[in-house]
């Protein structure tokens, strides 16, 4: 199969437009004749349940949670970006696309990248009118911040719940088309897999939470935004219940896995407490700003911070980037809080952590300003370790955050499957090997609100669709099979329970394919995670019944599918012998210690072909062609 | 018609009402015990003279007892189905109570709301059968005012309060008026949709000042005849017989 | 490392909505002061799993306090004792060596027991959906710059929009009112400029489903307010009420 991306002709400007024009357009009459099942309720998957809605397409949307406003996307705290220009300081469309590509360290692609630059605009309009309160200046105009290291300030923000807000707008707009009767919704219910019927995505199976029925729904079209896979690492700032079911039942139907070694680990987390410890919580990166980042000079200095002179500390962000300093990209930053650990110069108990020291901003800024700036996080942080930023430095330490690979989509956000369609992180799109703050917002929004609700019905249009119920013969067999898995999973037994699997594998993750990466440990890990995987499916422990709410089931079903997924970021980050992004191979980087990348060898996107269990992937490559950005080394000295 | 309902009778309705007639009610409950402290001057001609005064309204008089008997009775029927439909809404109760604290305003005031309600509602009517309804210029409790023969409500005030279990009683009911108004004036307020960042504390607080001066002034005076009542020589009633009297009002 | 601690726990469990349910002992040892309260039961869960028992149910998912998932009543508080804070994000520091804890689920006709501690908060999406939202169609949107929202009522209208839709109001009420949550979310829009032409209607319509999804009415109590962990105002629920009035007068 070749990976054709669809990509319109032309100068890269009028693509969308020119593409808006020639698609086919299904009749407003013939709208509700088509049943497109939409899985997800996050930002991508709400604002497109709501839009396909308004558009008069029946829509049965799903989500595990208890309320479609649950979803990860609202723990996003920073902002959304968008290239609106209101500060005049220079933004454009074409300059966000630049910073975006630029950012993604060259492995995105070009015309989705650009895309969702032009659409950037009509999101805050879109959401400003559904209400969303963004933070105003005095004069009532909207309020802007520049994030995440961008040179121009086009992050829209409301307060610190950005995410909370935006997926709010959708949210409402869901429940208004649930009220006209466009949109049926199904809360609590667990995609397990997906059914393709004449090579097409006809409709899903899935697991009610409450009662453990299996249920089947078909429709004309599936979309898929349901995130991405870091809860793979066990411990991420992803919600406990954030899962990869339903992108890797989705690979293992025939939906190529685009970039799986592309993940993010963000730098300003709190640090790891104990073995107890289910999730880690993120700062938001803007206190990189003030704060000063640094370790003791000595190894193993157990002194208390206020005993550590100036001259023994040493702040080897400033040392070793002058130029940008504490405010160096994700991945930099990252890297280093683990080298100088890894060193013995970590602090805290368990010796991981770097402390963040606000002292000179206190006493440059004022307390006053620094609190308003920064008080409701040091609130946060106060809240979950019981120390007091104001009087000791915090401690910060990196963690997985998001996963910039996915399902391979075309321009058109339609997988290697017919008619399976796949939005926000669940794809591979825009972000290519890292993804700039502030961005995650946007993407997920350009995907619901304003592609798909086109693509789609091109898709519709041009695709003749035999009508089919949930009682064709591929619908039973697809449930049986999930059935099966499930009584095999409680006919096991074992002596460990699915959350001890669950972390060793996110300890090999963390280890062998987290923030740095060599092709010694990725071939441990190759070995290590199979050898972990059979003992799963022989030792794991899972209580009570298929017939019941039953979450440790639930998440059994959900480590089954990491041991797969793991596996496959393995043998990615392996193959891939360049570093990029967020994927730092040890083997490829400057005299300096920065990434290096070979876009000789590696300007492709690796879309993997599941081949079986014990049988390895297929690879197959898209050609990333930059006709618009020129190639350059990344440099923050 | 569902906006009638909305308006009257929805959880929000009920609360309009039950707010609205708590205010008309505890205006009434000042100007009545303004009207009592005519007890404090002369030997009673002056509270005779004031409750003649009101009996002289005639139909005026009459209507104001009619809107306030109706105002009554929807602050009344409002509240009992307004708890009702509560009662049903959690089912099956917690087995461990406690507050959050401040800035809940669950106290003896506002958790009691209904009970308080229900005790003053028989204290209502016990007091009216005492004093409305009570033994007057037939009964020989006349009194010569300018010339003219009233009815001598004072001697019966008096009576009736050097009796201290009725004393108590009274003193104990007036007690319940401030817990019922301390929560009740600023709750009517916000029932109303009243609320302002900077108003709402200080509707808050006069709330209570009401409510302490309100009960302060009803417990004062009964207090104050009784100990001024020896003087007057009173009809000493059995403490049995009074608490009798005191509840029959409530059985009838 | 501070001392690890030992808790006496009494917990509701119930198989279903249909069956009665009942406090039952379990004693939980090793606990850290470090732990959330969450990881306490996650904690006594796989020990649970160990001896071969069926883990307590509860309902979590981001665990900052922001998503709404988790909610249970810790000691006759909705949420635990710390102000402002999600039961997910009360660390066990608060908690002492030997201390009892009840922990009982959100307690409402509205919200019925799923299993456990986890309930349906349904009630409160056919609240939203009965017209909490402003009618927008996708690209029907006007230049965000066009409207201008002064910054102290965008400030107000997200000091409303902050509700996490927990539910913690409703199980901390006297009446199992959800009247701060609606008065919330009618808030957020009767403060800007594009919640005005349905103002009026909004109020209508969710004030009717909230009567008739079985929540009790506002007694101005306040306990919504205490335990609310975004700290909600009463005013919201005040306009709510001027709003309803409006609308029909």
């Amino acid at each position: 199969m070749t990976l054709d991306a669809k990509i319109p002709s032309g100068p890269i400007q009028d693509m969308w437009d020119k593409h808006k024009f020639e698609m086919k357009l299904v009749n407003p009459a013939n709208k509700r004749k088509y049943t497109i099942i939409v899985v997800g309720t996050g930002l991508a998957g709400a604002s497109a349940a709501a839009s396909l809605g308004e558009l008069g397409y029946n829509v049965k949307t799903f989500c595990i949670q208890d309320s479609p406003r649950r979803a990860h996307s609202i723990a996003a705290q920073g902002g959304i970006n968008a290239a609106k220009n209101y500060q005049n300081d220079g933004d454009s469309i074409w300059r966000l696309f630049y910073d975006t590509v630029k950012g993604g360290d060259y492995r995105s692609r070009e015309a989705n990248v650009y895309r969702l630059a032009q659409i950037s605009v009509n999101i805050i309009d879109q959401c400003v009118a559904q209400g969303v309160p963004f933070a105003r200046e005095y004069g009532g105009l909207l309020s802007n911040r520049s994030f995440g290291g961008a040179q121009v300030s086009r992050t829209f923000y409301a307060r610190g719940q950005t995410g909370q807000q935006l997926l709010l707008g959708a949210y409402s707009a869901l429940q208004r088309q649930v009220d006209a009767k466009t949109v049926t919704l199904y809360p609590r219910r667990e995609m397990l897999d997906l059914v393709v019927i004449g090579g097409k995505a006809r409709g899903i199976v899935v697991r009610n939470l409450i009662n453990g029925q299996m249920e089947s729904y078909a429709g004309d079209a599936v979309i898929i935004a349901t995130g991405g896979y870091g809860t793979a690492y066990y411990l991420s700032t992803n919600a406990v219940n954030s899962n990869a079911t339903a992108i890797w039942r989705c690979h293992k139907r025939g939906a190529y896995f685009a970039n799986p070694c592309y993940t993010q680990i963000h730098p300003t987390c709190i640090p790891v407490s104990g073995q107890h410890q289910s999730k880690l919580t993120l700062m938001s990166e803007g206190l990189r700003n003030d704060g000063r980042v640094w370790v003791p000079q000595p190894k193993g200095d157990k002194r208390r911070p206020s005993e550590i002179p100036e001259a023994e500390r040493d702040y080897y962000l400033e040392r070793r980037y002058p130029s940008f300093g504490n405010l160096v990209p994700r991945d930099v930053a990252s890297r280093n809080a683990k080298a100088v650990c890894d060193e013995g110069r970590g602090v805290g108990e368990t010796g991981l952590a770097v402390y963040l020291d606000f002292a000179d901003a206190i006493k440059r800024l004022g307390e006053k300003t620094i609190d308003e700036k920064y008080g409701n996080l040091f609130d946060m942080y106060e809240r979950i370790t019981g120390e007091n930023p104001w009087d000791v430095p915090m401690r910060i330490y990196p963690a997985m955050h998001y996963t910039m690979g996915g399902l391979w989509v075309d321009y058109n956000l339609m997988s290697t499957i017919p008619g399976l369609h796949v939005l926000g992180e669940a794809n591979f799109s825009d972000h290519g090997a890292n993804r700039l703050g502030a961005s995650a917002l946007m993407q997920g929004l350009a995907d619901g609100y304003f592609v798909i609700p086109y693509t789609i019905g091109d898709y519709l249009a041009g695709t003749s669709l035999e009508k089919v119920a949930t009682d064709h013969v591929e619908f039973k067999r697809v449930a049986s099979e999930v059935q099966a898995d499930i009584a095999r999973m409680l006919s096991i037994k074992g002596a460990k329970t699915v959350g001890e699997f669950h972390r060793t594998l996110g300890g090999m993750l963390w280890d062998y394919v987290g923030m740095a990466r060599n092709e010694k440990g990725l071939k441990h890990a190759l070995e290590a995670i199979p050898r972990l995987r059979e003992e799963f499916w022989q030792n794991m422990m899972v209580p009570g019944r298929a017939e019941d709410l039953n979450k440790s089931l639930e998440m059994a079903g959900r480590v089954a599918d990491y041991m797969e997924i793991a596996e496959l970021m393995a043998r990615d980050a392996l193959h891939r012998a360049e570093s990029c992004g967020g994927h730092f191979r040890e083997e490829s980087q400057t005299a300096d210690g920065e990434a290096q990348r070979d876009d000789k060898h590696f300007s492709y996107v690796a879309a993997w072909e599941y081949n079986g269990l014990n049988n390895p992937p297929v690879l197959h490559k898209e050609p990333l062609l930059f006709e618009n950005v020129k190639l350059s080394q990344r440099s923050y000295k | 018609m569902q906006n009638f309902y909305l308006g009257a009778w929805s959880s929000i309705g009920k609360k309009f009402l039950m707010g609205f007639t708590g205010l008309l009610l505890a205006a009434f409950v000042t100007l009545h015990l303004l009207g009592n402290l005519t007890i404090l001057l002369g030997k009673g001609e002056a509270f005779n003279q004031y409750a003649h005064a009101l009996e002289r309204m005639q139909w005026l008089v009459v209507a104001m007892e009619i809107g306030l008997a109706a105002v009554f009775l929807i602050h009344i029927v409002a509240a009992v189905f307004f708890v009702l439909g509560n009662r049903t809404a959690r089912p099956l109760s917690y087995q461990k109570v406690a507050t959050a604290g401040n800035p809940s305003r669950k106290s003896a005031s506002s958790a009691t709301m209904i009970y308080t309600g229900v005790l003053l509602l028989a204290f209502t009517v016990s007091h009216l059968k005492t004093f409305k309804f009570g033994p007057g210029m037939a009964q020989g409790y006349a009194v010569q005012l300018h010339g003219e023969t009233v009815r001598d409500l004072y001697r019966l005030v008096v009576e009736i309060f050097s009796n201290k279990w009725y004393v108590i009683g009274y003193v104990v009911a007036m007690i319940l008026l401030g817990f019922h108004l301390r929560h009740g004036f600023w709750s009517a307020f916000q029932s109303l949709g009243v609320y302002h960042p900077r108003f709402t504390p200080a509707i808050r607080a006069l709330g209570v000042s009401l409510a302490v001066a309100l009960a302060f002034g009803f417990v004062f005076l009964p207090l104050w005849v009784y100990v001024r009542s020896a003087q007057f020589g009173s009809v000493a009633l059995h403490p049995l017989a009074a608490v009798v009297h005191y509840f029959s009002g409530v059985a009838q | 490392m501070t001392k690890p601690m030992t808790l006496y726990l009494s917990i509701w469990r119930q198989p279903n909505a249909k069956t009665p349910g009942k406090l039952i002992q379990y004693t939980v040892t090793d606990v850290s002061p470090a732990m959330s309260f969450l990881e306490m039961l996650d904690q006594l869960n796989r020990d649970l799993v160990r001896k071969g028992e069926t883990p307590i149910e509860f309902d979590s998912d981001c665990r900052e306090g922001i998503c709404g998932t988790c909610g249970l009543v810790v000691n006759g508080i909705a949420h635990g004792p710390e102000r402002a804070t999600t039961v997910c994000q009360l660390h066990m520091r608060h908690f002492k060596d030997g201390d009892a804890i009840t922990i009982e689920p959100w307690r409402a006709k509205a919200f019925p027991i799923v299993k456990d501690l986890v309930v349906d908060r349904g009630a409160f999406d056919r609240i939203v959906a009965s017209g909490g939202y402003i009618s927008v169609n996708t690209g029907a949107a006007p230049d965000a710059a066009a409207i201008l929202i002064s910054k102290e009522m965008a400030d107000l209208a997200m000091d409303a929009a902050a509700c996490i839709g927990c539910g913690a109001c409703v199980a901390a009420c006297p009446n199992a009112s959800a009247s701060l949550f609606v008065g919330a979310f009618l808030s957020k829009f009767a403060l800007l400029p594009q919640g005005q032409p349905e103002r009026k209607q909004r109020a209508q319509r969710m004030v009717s489903q909230m009567d008739a999804e079985g929540f009790g009415g506002c007694s101005n109590i306040g306990e919504c307010e205490a335990v609310c962990p975004k700290e909600i105002s009463l005013s919201t629920i005040a306009r709510m009420r001027r709003d309803l009035w409006k609308a029909l007068f």
